[in-house]
């Protein structure tokens, strides 16, 4: 129910009980002195007849007695009047016969007889009396001081009651009269100075609500007025805050350019003005190359200044038109609106390189950044957001690719990639539940005698149409996805049980070496070895996780933990491929390694490059000054795995000791080392 | 010019002749005329007749039933005919007795004590009859049922001692069943109807009063007549006289008594008579009340009956 409903209700509620009440008390007022006049009214009647009657029954004119009663009777308000003797028997006979009350008395429907028996009579007058509309009144008929009898009449509240229903239904009809008046006035007042005011501040919430600001006319000074003025104030205040939380989610806060978000809707504004008039545009993704290391050696306050001024570079090479947005990390869009030729945005892309290139000054430090970019062209590279979006950032995934240049468009060619890649990636979500991911197993040897050590856990995907295909495509993949947490997850639980079903067969598996994805290192990496080594009742030294240098580059601090925790419960660490990445030495002193793997870049020119072999003895040494043990990976010549003892290099893998085995053929291994207890030179032979 | 001469005597001797037959004529005619109008005016100079009405009713009712009758006879007569009534009977009778009525209508005792200075001409016939007779009435529920049974009970009488039916026949009737004046009680009503009407209410054991009272509508009105009854009844006597002054000229007398004894043969006559209250008039004679005259001796032993 609406409010001026509501309150004219209330008002009309009010005003009928005030009204009733008043014309209840003033309507009993009125009976109450009608009633008096009536009693008034019978009683002179009452007297004049008794004062002329005695005449009358001394003769015992009984006509004449007749005649006074029927006098009587036809009186307005008197329903019967009966002279009686003074032992109370009738000396009138006459009832007025019209009257409905005597024709209910004698139960007739028609006209009554106006003369009664007296006994007939004397039963009538005294069944009338009992009326709730009779008022019974008797006066004594007295003369020369003895009564001869008397009279009984009957004054009827009838005509008292017509007169008070007529003056009910007459207040009330005043009474209604006021209250729709009153009412009225009361409703229009209220409607104008109250639901009004009200109404205008519901409609100027809905624009609220619908984000428009409109602010309240205030005409008053009243509540209503401050109330006004109170939501003006709301409003502009909300004003305030949704245009800074819309910058807050359309800007960047570092550079001040657009964000993701904006740059989407700019792209999309783009595409329907291009659209329209048959233009072309172009849509650049930049990705400056190897930010990361000013991150992590400058820290992450430089690289905020190192993206603002790259920002504020790219932003001077651009027309006012053109949108430069910041998509995240050190990644930027550049929308250029209009472009006549595909030359043009490679112009602009040129200088864009040049601009990011220029040197900024950091913390006194003169700092160099490079970029790569890819573009899309609308229409021919896509027409859609996510198209351009994605086919930019595949121009620049390949720009970013080494050997190829900083700057590239879009080709069908990588769309056909792409597409290669998303289907991978499909195929990569049912690989797990197809089972068509196998462990494979490399065994590590001692360098010294040949002895079996362990063996590193090698992950091969048997795809059913593609065949075997390799980790170096489908690991990246997963870890893109985030699959490689299932994967990962799969292959510490494969490897454990394994490991318990060699233990199990009375064999020496010695260790395993699992491979860790930057992507595992979470915290709940702890739960799942343990996990693995309770459910399969194995020592934490049954397992070496293998890291590799760039899970390093993120976020060391809580990596150090996880790791620092996991090395606390007795698990071995090494550090995989070392030397293809950073290899920032401060690494190996700030995580606990066990062992240091020597990637088989380093290994295969051993023999032939001196500088190789230099500085391959010279890891050797740093290992061992740090307490590390050495892994040479990829040895596949005698010569390799001879040089390699001479250097001091503990453990050895590769082709020449053992191609990488599925787990049926490392089983016939271990039993065959158990039973033989063979060097490698024997056992590589029978390995492949 | 001689002939001019001639010619206009001719013409003059002609116009005189016709002058005179014109004035013949009209004399003729005014004669007529005048003669036709002698006994009217001779009428209308005399005083009116006064017609006395003794109160049996109230006074503006007995105007207006006998006006009717009044303005009948006056237009009969060719004189006025004035009703007069009397507030009541001693003021009526105080009329009869000084003469002060030409024509004079009362009841049967009245007539017999004033029968030396008034002459019955006709008497009323109510109900279809000229006679009446006087009666006792009991209540039905009284157990009375013989005259003789009402010794020592209160008996109502209509009007007073001089009312014929109300009281001189029945107790003429009571005096034939032995019972005196003393052997009972006596007390009387306004009127005869009151009387049978008190009878009705209680007020007495038995009602004296005419036979014919019972029916009459203002009785049956005022009370359920069905409740009482006739204990016994008189002989059946003429019924109530009209008189005329006994100086009144025969030829008036009997034309008066014409007029009225006539009436019930005129369709605007027998309206009259309604008006009235009366079927008719009977011719009478003053013979015709020696029954009266001797049944008031018996009642009344010791009053002069003049004749």
């Amino acid at each position: 129910m609406r409010l001026a409903s509501k309150f004219i209700l209330i008002v009309a509620g009010i005003l009928s009980v005030t009204l009733a009440l008043n014309a209840y008390f003033f309507l009993r007022g009125q009976n109450r002195i009608l009633e008096q006049q009536l009693d008034e009214r019978g009683r002179v009647l009452g007297h004049l007849i008794a004062l002329i009657s005695p005449e009358a029954i001394l003769g015992l004119d009984f006509l004449t007695l007749n005649e006074y009663a029927r006098e009587i009777s036809r009186q307005h308000d008197v329903v019967y009047g009966v002279i009686v003797d003074t032992d109370d028997r009738p000396l009138t006979s006459y009832v007025n016969g019209d009257d409905p009350r005597v024709r209910a008395g004698l139960g007739v429907d028609g006209p009554a007889p106006t003369h009664l028996q007296p006994p007939r009579l004397q039963a009538l007058i005294q069944q009338l009396a009992q009326l709730p509309d009779v008022i019974p009144a008797e006066f004594p008929i007295v003369h020369d001081g003895h009564e001869l009898g008397r009279l009984r009449l009957g004054i009827s509240r009838e005509k008292l009651a017509i007169q008070a229903r007529e003056q009910l239904v007459q207040q009330i009809g005043v009474y209604a009269a006021i209250i729709l008046f009153l009412s009225a006035a009361i409703y229009l007042v209220f409607k104008y100075s109250v639901m009004h005011p009200v109404q205008r501040l519901i409609e100027v919430s809905r624009d609220l609500g619908r984000g428009e600001f409109t602010l309240v006319p205030v005409r008053s000074g009243d509540e209503l007025g401050r109330l006004g003025e109170t939501f003006n104030a709301m409003t502009r205040e909300i004003q305030r805050e949704q245009a800074k939380l819309h910058y807050q989610a359309n800007y960047d806060s570092l550079t001040s350019q657009p964000n993701r978000m904006l740059a989407v809707e700019r792209l999309q504004q783009e595409i329907r003005s291009a659209h329209r008039q048959q233009q072309r545009f172009a849509l650049m993704f930049i990705d400056l190359d190897d930010f990361k290391i000013v991150n992590d050696t400058m820290g992450h306050a430089a690289g905020d200044r190192l993206l603002t001024h790259v920002s504020a570079h790219i932003r001077a090479r651009l027309r006012e038109e053109d949108t430069l947005a910041r998509l995240g990390g050190d990644e930027f869009l550049v929308l250029l609106p209009r472009l006549a030729q595909a030359n043009e945005a490679r112009d602009v892309a040129r200088r864009l390189l040049e601009a990011v290139s220029e040197p900024v000054t950091l913390d006194g430090r003169e700092v160099v950044v490079h970029c790569s970019i890819g573009i899309a062209l609308y229409p021919d590279d896509g027409e859609t957001v996510e198209a351009l979006m994605a086919n930019a950032d595949n121009a620049m995934y390949q720009a970013k690719k080494p050997g190829r240049p900083p700057i590239c468009f879009f080709t069908a060619e990588m769309n056909a990639q792409v597409h290669e890649r998303l289907r991978l990636e499909q195929d990569l979500n049912k690989v797990l539940a197809r089972g068509e991911l196998q462990l494979a197993f490399q065994p590590i040897f001692r360098a010294g005698d040949g002895t079996y050590v362990g063996a590193e856990v090698l992950l091969r995907w048997r795809h059913p149409e593609r065949g075997f295909i390799s980790p170096a495509t489908f690991i990246p993949l997963a870890e893109s996805t985030g699959q490689i947490v299932a994967i990962g997850e799969w292959v510490l639980r494969e490897a454990g049980r394994q490991l318990r079903r060699w233990l199990d067969a009375g064999l020496a598996p010695g260790y395993l070496a699992v491979n860790l994805s930057r992507v595992q290192l979470r915290e709940d990496l702890e739960q799942l070895i343990r996990s693995v080594l309770s459910d399969n009742a194995l020592p934490p030294q049954a397992l070496e996780l293998e890291i590799t240098e760039n899970i390093l580059l993120d976020d060391h601090q809580q990596i150090n933990a996880v790791l620092g925790r996991l090395h606390g419960q007795g698990l071995r660490f090494s550090l995989d491929d070392f030397g293809t990445g950073y290899s920032s030495l401060s690494y190996l002193r700030r995580f606990s390694f066990d062992t240091l793997k020597i990637d088989r870049s380093f290994v295969a020119p051993l023999c032939e490059d001196a500088e190789a072999a230099a500085l391959v003895r010279a890891i050797v040494a740093m290992a061992h000054s740090l307490a590390l043990k050495v892994i040479a990976e990829g040895v596949e010549t005698r010569a390799q795995l001879e040089f390699l003892q001479d250097l001091g290099c503990d453990y050895l893998q590769g082709y020449l000791l053992s191609h990488p085995l599925d787990a049926e053929h490392f089983t016939a291994f271990l039993t065959r080392i158990a039973r033989e207890s063979q060097p490698w030179g024997s056992v590589a032979v029978v390995a492949q | 010019m001689i002939r001019l001469i001639e010619g206009a005597r001719d013409a003059r001797q002609a116009f005189a002749g016709r002058r005179r037959f014109m004035l013949g004529l009209l004399s003729t005619v005014g004669l007529a005329l005048a003669e036709r109008s002698i006994p009217t005016a001779s009428a209308a100079g005399e005083p009116p007749l006064v017609m006395g009405i003794f109160p049996r009713r109230q006074a503006t009712l007995t105007t207006e039933l006998y006006a009717p009758l009044a303005a009948y006879l006056t237009r009969e007569l060719g004189r006025e005919v004035r009703i007069v009534t009397a507030k009541d009977f001693d003021a009526f009778w105080d009329g009869v007795e000084q003469r002060r009525f030409d024509i004079v209508h009362y009841n049967q005792f009245h007539y017999v004590r004033s029968a030396d200075k008034y002459r019955v001409i006709a008497h009323n016939e109510e109900f279809g009859t000229g006679t009446v007779a006087g009666a006792l009435y009991v209540r039905k529920d009284s157990g009375i049922t013989g005259v003789p049974q009402l010794k020592g009970r209160k008996i109502v009488f209509g009007g007073g001692t001089d009312a014929m039916m109300s009281y001189i026949l029945p107790s003429y009737l009571l005096l034939e069943a032995g019972l005196k004046p003393d052997d009972y009680e006596t007390v009387f009503s306004k009127n005869p109807p009151n009387s049978l009407i008190s009878l009705y209410h209680g007020q007495a054991d038995a009602s004296g009063a005419g036979d014919i009272l019972i029916d009459l509508p203002v009785v049956r009105e005022a009370m359920d007549t069905g409740t009482v009854t006739h204990l016994g009844m008189t002989e059946r006597v003429l019924h109530l006289p009209w008189a005329v002054r006994k100086d009144m000229p025969q030829a008036l007398a009997t034309r008066i008594q014409a007029l009225l004894t006539g009436l019930k043969a005129r369709e605007d006559g027998r309206m009259i008579l309604a008006r009235a209250e009366m079927t008719g008039f009977g011719a009478a004679r003053d013979a015709d009340y020696d029954p009266h005259r001797r049944i008031i001796r018996k009642v009344m032993p010791s009053i002069d009956i003049p004749r």
